[in-house]
């Protein structure tokens, strides 16, 4: 199964030629979210993952990978049809993005997708938004940190980066989380990276001894950085609302039986132990949703 | 294809146009803008933006005797906000539309001669709406932005382009839709002055000024404290001071986007730019003032350098820009001509500032209730309500809703984009305002890019059970507000006064109106049949006075909704350019 990536990159805006077929392409398959039939019939499912969101979904090469990525590949295979990915960067919050990627589309060319994937699995949420449908978790997310042993020799509290610098992906749950915690105190150590790849190499260049993250970004980063003495710890957060949150896909509000479809498809892979081989894969633990 | 059918519009376009003799605008038509009734030239009827016509045969008497000419669609299924003000030379009128589109029309026909389309790519980050305000216009060019930060250069005769240059990298944020600024220098001649507009977080307001010849960048300005300005090519000063204002590295990202463009004085010679909210939103992350955001700056066009700021709303906690056009006139006070420039803020205040050093002035609240601020002081700053301020959302460590707080404005501002107009008759400030607030939250349920964080819910809620919308008469000198007109919806768009006595300003509802300029009294309308958030204008052609406007719903009041929601919720979309005369045979009953 090939993923065909729609999304414009940095490579493909360069090639004028290869704007032009991109667009017709996009604008061939204008497609709306779907139920399951009509995705069984038309050959082809679009999945929706984060553009730069490593290790769950990235490029590398101007080709889509990632844990994401994968699940989303064997999503499609276990309906027998093509994979589409749809590969967008994030709006300010949650509730956008099923906004955006699921029922209503961009403002620009009106594009959605039939499922998003990695979207917490949160009732309220859920309830609030009435025109997508939460469901299908499939991992367990929290947040941690990953710092270097050699330059800081333990972290039992936040209270470490008073006097030691952090580094963090701006404008994300992680970044509001330390500047806005502690009274302010945090303030002048976090060092924001545009993305998250920025954030990793103030970490990985040695720049900044430790980096905050979800848990699997540092277990990623911990296997990306094998020169460093990394360790990944989990000091108490306090305010944080949900020390942990479950992560399953979306869709529309007249696609339930795709939801269920695929909610299936992703417990027998829980259950056969692929789930697990996808998140070793990036260096990952596999943790099931708790819900 | 495409590419095939501007050719040819473009062909038939010239055949249309063989009686009319097109000649380049210079910068000196440019400057005098506001004084000649028979072009408009710039953004604003002059660059210093006052919106005063100098035509006076369409009047208080006659405009009874106001009717369309010609109604010019847009077509297509790309509606949206119009907001854009369209230019007039030669019997040509430019207009550009949502989703970065432009037309040349003939006026006398209502014809089209071409339309540019912006092919927009995928990607562009959906966090602003798809509008354009307008086009600028020098020598045998066209200018106008597009919704992926580029500025591009058409050929005013065919609508071809000539250069198309990146104002800022779309796919980290950055968007464009403000009118291009055409400011004259001497180190340079003329320059293209553009602003920036973006996402909330992650990126950082700056002014860039090109040659329009070619496009080239001459220098650049950073609004934000601690970034580097260029000039020539090469780094020239940092903008203010790093850290001064702002904590850690987040003035790297701060916001501060002048994305509403600007105005320049020929008087000062200087350029005028609003810049935006700082970022991120919440005010608790950035103690400090935060310059320069939420503020006026006045730049040198010779080479990029800040000659003053002034700060509407330091250390900005409600979303209130600073982008509001500054307008410059001079002021009659106790005797004295103080060469002032006023400014209508989203927070509230109309503020009067000396234009040659930004010392403030005075300022006087254009909305009522205002709850954020009990005033400002002597010294221009505001005296905040600290009970008032959005909370810290960390610091509602239960992660419970927590208590809500009303504020007013909302964060759409007591005035948001929509210009005002100044009369040199009555020597009063036009402002389309609105009487709304936002209540404010603790959201502990919020997500961002799948990770939970304790975010602020908010909604918009009207003042006032009847009205939103509000147009006023600000005498400056005093800060009374002589005359009101209430508006059921939320007005949106610009001002226009004349020499006619006359007020003209569009409406949600699909009305252009027309206001007694001392009174306030409605003496004319006409219903556009989709609403009107758009600035008008007014011009002589072939001994006749035109009027003319762009019409579809939109903008930013549709997205946000709220309570507000009721008022506008039926409204339709459209996209279209009316224009209207006043026959000779009628001007003088």
């Amino acid at each position: 199964m090939r993923a065909i990536l729609e999304t414009l990159t940095n490579h493909s805006l360069k090639v004028g030629l290869g704007l032009v077929l991109l667009m017709s392409c996009v604008l061939a398959s204008q497609a709306t979210a779907r139920p399951l039939d009509d995705v069984i019939e038309s050959g082809e499912i679009t999945i929706f993952v984060y553009s730069d969101y490593a290790p769950y979904s990235y490029e590398v090469d101007g080709k889509p990978v990632g844990i994401d990525v994968e699940i989303a590949t064997e999503l499609a295979k276990a309906l027998g049809v093509e994979l589409k990915l749809l590969m967008r960067g994030a709006d300010e919050n949650l509730d956008d993005d099923l906004r955006v990627n699921i029922w209503k589309g961009d403002l620009i060319h009106r594009k959605v997708a039939d499922v998003m994937m990695h979207v917490p699995v949160d009732p309220e949420v859920d309830h609030r938004n009435e025109f997508a449908v939460i469901m299908g978790g499939y991992f367990q997310e929290t947040m941690a940190v990953i710092f270097d042993n050699n330059k800081i020799p333990e972290i039992k509290t936040f209270g470490r980066f008073v006097s030691q610098q952090i580094a963090v992906e701006l404008d994300t749950a992680y970044d509001f989380f330390l500047s806005g915690s502690f009274r302010g105190q945090l303030l002048q150590s976090i060092r924001r990276g545009r993305t998250f790849q920025d954030a990793v190499e103030l970490y990985a260049s040695g720049e900044v001894p430790a980096l905050l993250a979800s848990r699997a970004q540092t277990e990623w980063v911990l296997a990306q950085t094998p020169d460093l003495n990394s360790v990944v710890v989990q000091p108490p957060m306090p305010g944080m609302v949900r020390l942990g949150w479950p992560i399953g896909i979306s869709i529309k509000h007249d696609s339930r039986d795709l939801g269920y479809e695929l909610t299936d498809v992703l417990s027998e892979m829980q259950h056969s132990g692929k789930l697990d081989a996808i998140y070793t894969k990036y260096g990952v633990t596999y943790i099931a949703p708790i819900e | 294809m495409k590419q095939m059918k501007v050719w040819l519009a473009a062909a038939v376009g010239a055949a249309c146009l063989s009686t009319t003799a097109i000649a380049d605008v210079t910068i000196e038509e440019i400057v005098a803008d506001q004084a000649s009734g028979d072009d408009i030239v710039s953004y604003g009827l002059g660059p210093r933006g006052q919106r005063y016509s100098p035509l006076a045969t369409l009047n208080k008497g006659n405009i009874k005797n106001l009717f369309p000419v010609w109604s010019f669609s847009f077509g297509g299924e790309k509606q949206r906000g119009q907001e854009s003000q369209p230019l007039i030379k030669d019997g040509v009128m430019y207009v550009t539309g949502s989703y970065s589109r432009m037309w040349a029309i003939d006026i006398r026909s209502g014809e089209e001669i071409w339309q540019y389309d912006a092919r927009l790519p995928e990607g562009i980050l959906p966090c602003c709406d798809v509008v354009n305000r307008g086009a600028a216009i020098l020598g045998d060019k066209v200018y106008f932005g597009t919704l992926d930060a580029k500025i591009v250069a058409l050929d005013a005769k065919t609508g071809k382009v000539v250069w198309r240059k990146t104002i800022g990298d779309y796919e980290a944020g950055y968007s464009y839709t403000a009118a291009p600024l055409i400011v004259p220098t001497e180190a340079h001649g003329p320059l293209i002055v553009t602003g920036n507009s973006g996402g909330e977080f992650g990126i950082v307001g700056e002014v860039q000024a090109r040659n329009p010849e070619t496009g080239e960048l001459v220098w650049s300005r950073p609004t934000i404290e601690g970034h580097m300005g260029t000039l020539n090519g090469a780094e020239s000063t940092m903008t203010g001071k790093k850290n001064e204002s702002w904590p850690g590295d987040i003035w790297q990202n701060g916001g501060g986007a002048p994305w509403l463009g600007g105005t320049y004085d020929p008087d000062t010679k200087l350029v005028f730019m609003g810049t935006g909210n700082p970022a991120p939103w919440n005010s608790h992350l950035r103690p400090g003032d935060n310059k320069w955001t939420s503020a006026r700056i006045a730049i040198d066009p010779e080479n990029g350098e800040i000659a003053w700021g002034f700060q509407t709303t330091p250390h900005d906690g409600w979303d209130y820009d600073g982008v509001n056009e500054f307008i410059s006139f001079d002021m009659e006070k106790d005797g004295e001509t103080i060469k002032a420039g006023a400014s209508a803020d989203r927070n509230g205040f109309f503020y009067v500032l000396d234009r040659t050093n930004g010392e403030f002035v005075s300022a006087a609240p254009f909305v009522q209730n205002i709850s954020w601020a009990e005033g400002i002081d002597e010294n221009g700053r505001p005296i905040y309500v600290d009970d008032n301020r959005p909370g810290n959302p960390v610091e509602s460590a239960d992660g419970k809703k927590g208590k809500s707080i009303f504020a007013v404005p909302s964060f759409l501002g007591g005035k948001n984009w929509m210009p005002m107009a100044y009369s040199q008759d009555t020597e009063m400030f036009y402002i389309p305002s609105n009487e709304w607030g936002m209540d404010l939250w603790n959201e502990p349920t919020t997500y961002k890019k799948g990770a939970a964080f304790m975010g602020a819910g908010f909604t918009i809620t009207p003042i006032f059970d009847d009205y939103i919308g509000s147009l006023k008469a600000m005498d400056p000198a005093t800060g009374e507000v002589r005359w009101e007109y209430r508006n059921k919806a939320p007005l949106w768009g610009g001002v226009l006064t004349t020499a006619g006595g006359l007020v003209f300003t569009g409406t949600p509802e699909g009305y252009l109106k027309a206001f007694d300029d001392e009174t306030g009294e409605e003496l004319w309308k006409f219903q556009t049949g989709t609403g009107i958030v758009s600035s008008p204008i007014t011009w002589e052609q072939d001994g006749e006075q035109w009027v003319a406007i762009t019409t579809g719903w939109g903008g930013a009041v549709p997205l946000w909704g709220g309570e507000v929601a009721k008022f506008v919720s039926y409204l339709n979309q459209g996209g279209s350019v009316w224009a209207f005369k006043i026959p000779e045979s009628l001007a003088s009953k």
